[in-house]
């Protein structure tokens, strides 16, 4: 009896993910724990193992395509056992979730086109050259119009069909799964066994892929998903507030030696390695909760309501292989110093294996993001919609001042840059923010004794 | 057909008789006491010492091949023993009466000759010349291995002895310490520093190499004469009459002058074992009785032949000398037929089925190590028990010797894993050498007075002026590029000579020599006789001897007669001495049109098939002249290939001209004839004219845009501008003159789709000659690539071409057809 694999649901608020890599082809043998396919949500990756023992019969998916959670993705069981009564029914799911975006792109010159795809698997015959100049220009050779011997397609065809602006690839082409999926042969070479069996859904010919000139002179590569949910995100978050930066700086000693003394005694305490940054993050999570900074702990929604939060869910920023991710410390105001510094640790190491909780990563009131460990001074953090502020920690540099006694004294000095929407918090009290936390840091010892 | 002699009717059609002179049979008669007055006891005792190797190391090979194991050493030797107890009077007898200026080529059975050679060089040689040919033989590799395993050796002689032996019992077990690393083997081994020169595993193959060898000394005015032994199965062998033909020509006295006057200094001997394998040559095979006949038939001097008795050393040794003076007189050639007999089977798998064993007892008690012995003993040179302290010797130095030879610690083969390139390296020596030797050269006139060179100088080095054709016979054409970059070499290089059918007066028979007879002496440019064989074979032995040579095959289908000579002889030699020797030899091959079936095919391919041999087929005369510079630069054989369709074609695509000082296109640079974007078209051959007629059509009429690409070489070949070409325009099609089926297009295009696979727009398409006879030249467009077959090909299998009506059929059903019927 054969066994279909599902996409899995990872986190409640998931409904679908992008499946980012096939790690078997059909034909394969699996075994349990194989890694069968790692698939991707706006802000994760994850692979997924096999649960059983067999061959790979089919696949309902290509790479890149939009997977619904839950439905069938391929199948594992005996060679020969029929696989097909898996596929996923009358599923045009990529064609359905995409299709604004051809809307978005509708000023681009050609008329937006619905061209069936062969209910077969398509065998049109087509030289290397023109399938890898088809991949170039992002057209689906199914498309074209084959005008080589034997009816084959060759590379004048592709560039004919650019031009008429047919079979022109969209995330809802890629569906039916023919394009531009690297093949299973030597060098990446599409070989028959590599070829997609099945071709299951309709796709949607529109116009949303830019066509890209072949170059010789650099590389093109497509971005991964988690990178585009970045650059839509940052561009939404300066597009449409009115972020403004405060730098401001305080006398880090307090904080300094603390970390030292723990430091010396973490092991014998059985505490964590608590950094600077665990101590302005608890620093942070007590500020926020005074009621003067109601506005920072806060979403804007809808440009009308602000949503204040009970609590103190901080969203830590983290650099990871795949780009920027923001993991969310719940209820942080709640938590101790020590339970925050594992905490961190833990989601930055999640996010880093790409393997976090996709719920980890939202809800967050307010966001800390440091740069200070690389030597940045001062910076303008962007904020995480709908939040409506961020604060950046900066570098320690050593500083002087007039003592009281009229002394000029060195010390060390750490900074801060928020940035808030100027919608809804205007400067005095971001400033207030910042003196309110500069006080509590430079009195840490007070602050944990509260 | 020198004008200087006469064709006198009156002379020609008078009646008489040809007579003959009685030749000498087993004529020798000398007794011992004659001849201890020639030869010291001790040089008696040497010959049988010598024999006694022979025949102790022939036992030894039968012994391993039949029974595993020599004197309780076991070994398994799977190579060839072709062996030739009962021979070994012969051999030594021979190398008796020569010296190490006499070169010596043997067959596949000359494990004897070359010890019998070995040994007598090392009992002669001073001992200085015999440490310096020991330490200088291939960078003393031998010498220090014999220096380092052989424990208590006395002399230099017997350092000398197992310094031989071994190498040669190395290379017939395939070691790397044999003379030839071990890539000659058996039935190849050879030391060139004592006068032993390449064996051959091809009946009568020393035959016409050993004139070339005979025609190196006489023209570079070298000591010694060269022997050629073969068989009496290899008298039936084609190219052995060639030989003789090629060495008796009547020009070496009635037409080369001063000191080159006089015959060839060749011995062809024939070592008459009575069978060729086990075809038995008098009775059965030929029809001559004797070998020695034959002489009669080859010249008026019926070549000095003689029957000798080879049982008796003595004998043997008295005749060769004489011969010997002969040639040095020159008044050769010379053939000896050398009474023998081989006791084994021509190889272990020969039952002797063909003979009674009462034969073999026969011969055996004439044995000459019995009566050759017993003549001593009787004489009072030695006491009996003395030979069999020899006998008992002999053994013990072969068994060390073999001990020594099978031990893969002392003795490794060559280590392809640790070295996977070590005969690819041999295959070519690559080298450049402007001149073989450094001496004057012998030439008539100074260069610029050479007729043509005057005419040359006056044409137009470009064929096209102001925008217009130049004239044909003021255009510099195809044949004055060859004729330059040839006449520069004879001008450079002392060792050059060229020949072939019609060479001198005539010109050759596309007037590529033309004006070359007024400057170049007869022994340098000389006309062959109609022996493609032989024509070949002298030029490897020429050639291997050390000197450069220029052989002409007047067709290109007449490449089957000289077979052998090209791909064992020619393309062989260099690798099977491991490299020690070179082959600075140039073929020039004219490919016909207009002649028919059997004066018109392009055989590129069936050379460059052959490994160990360099092929080019230029087509422009700038390319002509560089390639052939290139060649006869260089020390591999190559084959030049020329058209008959091109001798009158003007330089079209070397806008400079083709210059008129020596310049080199190195072989196996292909050359980008036009530069295009939309489809490559590569060729060999005269069929770029055709593929430019194509190009232009291909523009003008449907605006795509050709690059043609001219191979120019075939091996080596440099697939980097093709590859290059193919990336960026994703189509090629492959055209020449040769039948498509096999030809070497097939292997490029094969190789093409391999490494621009991903590139490609359509498969490769050969456009080849049919698969057919080639018909008369009125209907020859139907057999050759014409252009519209390359627009065709690309219509039906590339890129169908609008507007375009194929008159040719290349669809998969034809294609299919054509291999199912073989046509």
């Amino acid at each position: 009896m054969a066994t279909p694999v599902i996409m899995p649901r990872q986190g409640q608020s998931v409904e679908s993910c992008i499946l980012a890599k096939w790690h078997k082809k059909v034909g394969d043998k699996v075994a349990v724990g194989d890694v069968l396919f790692s698939y991707e949500t706006d802000k994760a990756g994850f692979e997924e193992e096999a649960k059983v023992d067999g061959t790979l019969l089919g696949i309902f998916f290509e790479e890149g395509d939009d997977v619904p959670c839950l439905l069938n993705v391929c199948v594992i069981g005996a060679e020969g056992e029929s696989f097909k009564e898996f596929a996923p029914e009358g599923d045009a799911p990529a064609a359905a979730s995409e299709a604004p975006a051809a809307a978005e792109t509708a000023e681009v010159t050609v008329a937006e086109t619905v061209v069936a795809a062969p209910a077969e698997p398509n065998n049109a015959a087509i030289s290397p050259r023109a399938r890898n100049t088809a991949d170039k220009l992002g057209v689906d050779y199914r498309f074209a119009t084959p005008t080589g011997p034997d009816g084959r397609i060759i590379e004048r065809d592709i560039f004919s069909a650019r031009e008429a602006g047919i079979g022109l690839i969209t995330p809802a082409a890629k569906a039916a799964g023919l394009e531009g999926t690297p093949g299973a042969g030597i060098g990446g070479r599409m070989t028959t066994s590599g070829a997609p069996v099945e071709a299951p859904v309709a796709a949607s010919a529109a116009t949303a892929a830019p066509v890209v000139a072949p170059a010789t002179e650099y590389v093109e590569e497509k971005i991964p998903n988690i990178r585009k949910i970045i650059a839509k995100a940052m561009h939404t978050s300066l597009s449409t507030m009115a972020q403004l930066t405060y730098n401001s700086s305080f006398d880090a000693t307090a904080i300094m030696a603390y970390r030292k003394s723990i430091k010396e005694s973490m092991e014998r305490l059985g505490l964590e390695n608590i950094t600077l940054n665990d101590i302005v993050l608890y620093a942070v999570s007590r500020t926020l909760m005074m009621p003067a900074h109601r506005d920072l702990n806060a979403n804007f929604i809808n440009g009308d309501t602000m949503r204040y939060f009970t609590n103190v869910n901080l969203g830590v920023a983290v650099d990871t292989p795949r780009g920027l991710m923001v993991p969310t410390i719940f209820n942080a105001n709640l938590k101790s110093l020590n339970e925050i510094s594992g905490e961190v640790k833990e989601l930055a190491n999640l996010c880093k294996s790409g393997s976090i909780n996709p719920d980890l990563l939202r809800d967050g009131s307010f966001t800390v993001s440091n740069l200070g460990n690389l030597g940045i001074e001062s910076f303008t953090p962007v904020i995480n919609p709908p939040q409506t502020a961020i604060l950046g920690v900066d570098t320690i540099a050593p500083k002087v001042r007039q003592s009281k006694s009229g002394e000029i004294e060195v010390y060390q000095s750490m900074g801060l840059s928020l940035t808030c929407d100027h919608r809804v918090i205007d400067g005095s009290p971001a400033a207030r923010f910042l003196q309110d936390l500069s006080k509590n840091l430079e009195n840490f010892d007070v602050l944990l004794a509260k | 057909m020198p004008k200087s002699q006469f064709v006198d009717p009156n002379e020609l059609l008078k009646p008489g008789y040809i007579t003959f002179k009685d030749i000498p049979v087993n004529q020798y008669a000398k007794t011992i006491e004659e001849e201890q007055a020639i030869y010291s006891n001790e040089e008696l005792m040497n010959i049988y010492r010598d024999m006694v190797m022979i025949r102790e190391y022939e036992t030894m090979i039968n012994l391993i091949k039949t029974t595993g194991e020599y004197l309780g050493v076991a070994y398994n030797h799977p190579g060839p023993a072709h062996l030739s107890m009962g021979q070994e009077a012969s051999a030594v007898g021979q190398a008796y009466a020569l010296e190490i200026d006499d070169f010596t080529f043997g067959s596949h059975r000359s494990h004897g000759e070359v010890l019998a050679r070995g040994l007598v060089a090392i009992h002669r040689l001073p001992e200085e010349k015999l440490e310096e040919i020991m330490k200088s033989y291939d960078g003393g590799r031998i010498y220090s291995v014999i220096e380092k395993e052989f424990k208590d050796i006395k002399s230099v002689r017997e350092f000398a002895a197992y310094f031989f032996v071994y190498g040669a019992m190395a290379e017939m077990f395939a070691r790397r310490n044999g003379f030839q690393k071990g890539l000659g083997g058996s039935m190849h081994a050879f030391f060139p520093p004592f006068g032993i020169m390449p064996n051959n595993a091809i009946v009568g193959g020393s035959g016409d190499i050993a004139v070339g060898a005979a025609l190196y000394k006489k023209v570079n005015k070298k000591s010694g004469i060269v022997v050629a032994n073969i068989g009496d199965g290899a008298l039936g062998c084609g190219p052995v009459w060639e030989a003789l033909c090629f060495a008796s020509m009547d020009q070496y006295t009635q037409l080369w002058e001063g000191e080159f006057k006089g015959g060839l200094p060749f011995l062809l001997n024939v070592f008459n074992n009575q069978y060729g394998m086990g075809g038995q040559t008098r009775g059965e095979t030929m029809g001559y009785d004797f070998p020695a006949r034959i002489g009669a038939g080859v010249n008026p001097e019926q070549m000095h032949a003689e029957r000798i008795d080879g049982y008796n050393p003595l004998a043997v040794i008295d005749a060769t000398k004489r011969k010997k003076a002969l040639l040095l007189e020159k008044k050769g050639p010379v053939l000896l037929d050398v009474v023998t007999y081989r006791y084994a089977g021509h190889s272990p798998s020969d039952s002797s089925s063909y003979r009674e064993k009462s034969e073999i007892e026969a011969w055996q008690e004439v044995d000459p190590l019995i009566t050759y012995r017993a003549k001593l003993v009787l004489a009072g040179i030695a006491k009996d028990s003395e030979f069999d302290t020899i006998i008992e010797e002999t053994q013990e130095f072969l068994k060390k010797v073999l001990i020594k030879s099978i031990d893969d610690t002392v003795s490794p083969r060559m280590d392809l894993v640790s070295n996977p390139d070590e005969i690819g390296d041999l295959m070519f020596s690559n080298q450049k050498i402007a001149k073989m030797e450094d001496r004057e050269v012998d030439v008539l006139l100074p260069k610029e007075e050479s007729p043509r060179s005057i005419q040359i100088a006056r044409k137009e080095r470009f064929g096209i002026k102001d925008g217009k054709p130049v004239s044909k016979q003021r255009a510099y054409n195809f044949r004055d590029g060859v004729f330059e970059a040839i006449i520069d070499k004879f001008y450079e290089d002392p060792t050059l000579i060229t020949y072939g059918e019609d060479v001198r007066d005539w010109g050759g028979a596309f007037a590529v020599y033309r004006g070359l007879t007024e400057v170049i002496p007869y022994h340098r440019l000389f006309n062959a006789p109609i022996s493609e064989g032989a024509i070949v074979g002298s030029a490897v032995g020429y050639g291997l001897c050390g000197g450069r040579v220029i052989a002409e095959i007047m067709y290109c289908d007449f490449i089957g007669r000289a077979g052998d000579e090209l791909f064992n002889q020619l393309a062989k030699w260099q690798a099977m001495s491991a490299g020690t020797l070179k082959m600075p030899v140039v073929i020039r091959v004219s490919v016909g049109s207009k002649y028919g079936a059997q004066h018109s095919q392009d055989w590129t391919s069936l050379c460059a098939h052959i490994p160990g041999l360099k092929v080019c087929f230029p087509v422009t005369p700038y390319d002509a002249k560089g390639m052939m510079a290139s060649a006869l630069e260089g020390t591999d054989p190559v084959i030049f290939f020329e058209s008959q369709r091109l001798y009158d074609q003007s330089e079209l695509f070397h806008t400079e001209g083709v210059p008129a000082e020596h310049y080199e296109i190195p072989l196996g640079e292909p050359d980008v004839k036009r530069v295009g974007k939309d489809i490559t078209i590569l060729t060999i051959g005269s069929t770029l004219y055709r593929a430019i007629e194509a190009a232009d059509t291909l523009k003008e009429k449907y605006g795509i845009e050709a690059e043609i690409i001219d191979a120019r070489s075939i091996v080596p070949f440099n697939y980097d501008k093709v590859l290059e070409s193919v990336k960026k325009t994703g189509r090629i099609v492959l055209a020449s003159d040769a039948c498509e089926r096999g030809s070497s297009l097939k292997d490029m295009a094969q190789t093409i789709t391999e490494l621009a696979f991903d590139y490609l727009d359509a498969p490769p398409v050969v456009v080849g000659a049919r698969n057919w006879i080639t018909p008369a030249h009125e209907i020859e467009d139907f057999f050759f690539p014409q252009p519209e077959w390359i627009i065709d090909a690309i219509d039906q299998k590339i890129m169908p071409i609008k507007g375009h009506n194929s008159t040719t059929n290349f669809t998969a059903n034809e294609q299919l057809r054509r291999n199912r019927e073989g046509v």
